[in-house]
């Protein structure tokens, strides 16, 4: 009988273990989504939720008529100069209207080093959430603003 | 260029606003860098007192063109 019970024990440190090594795993995948790849309205949702960077890769007119809230407007025009001094550890949701645009965008995030790339494949047409009609961000909308001077804007790199 | 930028603001304060931004470092820079389609550095971007676009100057330029270009500017 002493055999046999050691036996048990084994089994139920093994169980034990087995149970800490499963809870531990979500850590890094907390909402239980994929690391990277397509993701469906509601995992875009989580994903914003636990911090991602939601980006809309229209044009500032498309953004404008209406977007999902907290996207940034980075249009793909432009895309690949704004995106190469961004954080490549910070998770990244790409969409435009119908997932062509923000394709292009979500393959040159990954081959350029980006850990957490998504794609909302479908695009912004099969959005069943609300929409934001605000205009594109503060730093965005400026252009346009009347100001009391007029403005020269330069934009150089230090090399 | 920026000897040349860093001179045209003083001459100009007080007449243009000037914005000026490293793409690399700056993160709202980008953003207007997006907005304004400049693919290239450095992109030179003037604006009227209307929010309406005088010019956009791409690469580098003589500082006669961005003088009188800052000139035009109503």
């Amino acid at each position: 009988m002493r055999g046999r019970s050691w036996i048990v024990w084994i089994a139920v440190v093994a169980l034990v273990a087995a149970f800490v090594v499963a809870v531990a795993r979500p850590k890094s995948d907390p909402a239980g989504l994929p690391t990277s790849g397509n993701v469906t309205n509601v995992q875009l949702l989580s994903l914003q939720k636990s911090g991602a960077r939601v980006l809309d890769v229209r044009t500032a007119a498309e953004y404008e008529g209406g977007h999902i809230a907290g996207a940034e407007n980075v249009p793909i025009e432009g895309f690949t100069q704004a995106a190469q001094a961004w954080d490549r550890a910070t998770p990244v949701v790409v969409y435009c209207a119908t997932g062509a645009r923000s394709l292009n965008a979500a393959q040159w995030l990954s081959a350029n080093g980006f850990e957490h790339v998504y794609d909302l494949t479908a695009g912004i047409v099969a959005w069943d959430g609300e929409l934001s009609h605000e205009a594109a961000t503060a730093v965005a909308q400026a252009p346009s603003e009347p100001t009391k001077l007029p403005v020269f804007y330069e934009f150089f790199t230090g090399w | 260029m920026k000897p040349v930028v860093d001179r045209l603001e003083k001459e100009y304060q007080g007449k243009v606003e000037f914005r000026r931004y490293d793409v690399d470092k700056d993160a709202e820079g980008q953003k207007l860098a997006s907005r304004f389609n400049a693919q290239y550095v450095p992109t030179f971007v003037l604006l009227n007192k209307d929010g309406s676009t005088a010019q956009t100057l791409v690469g580098e330029m003589p500082e006669a063109r961005l003088r009188a270009a800052l000139d035009a500017l109503r």
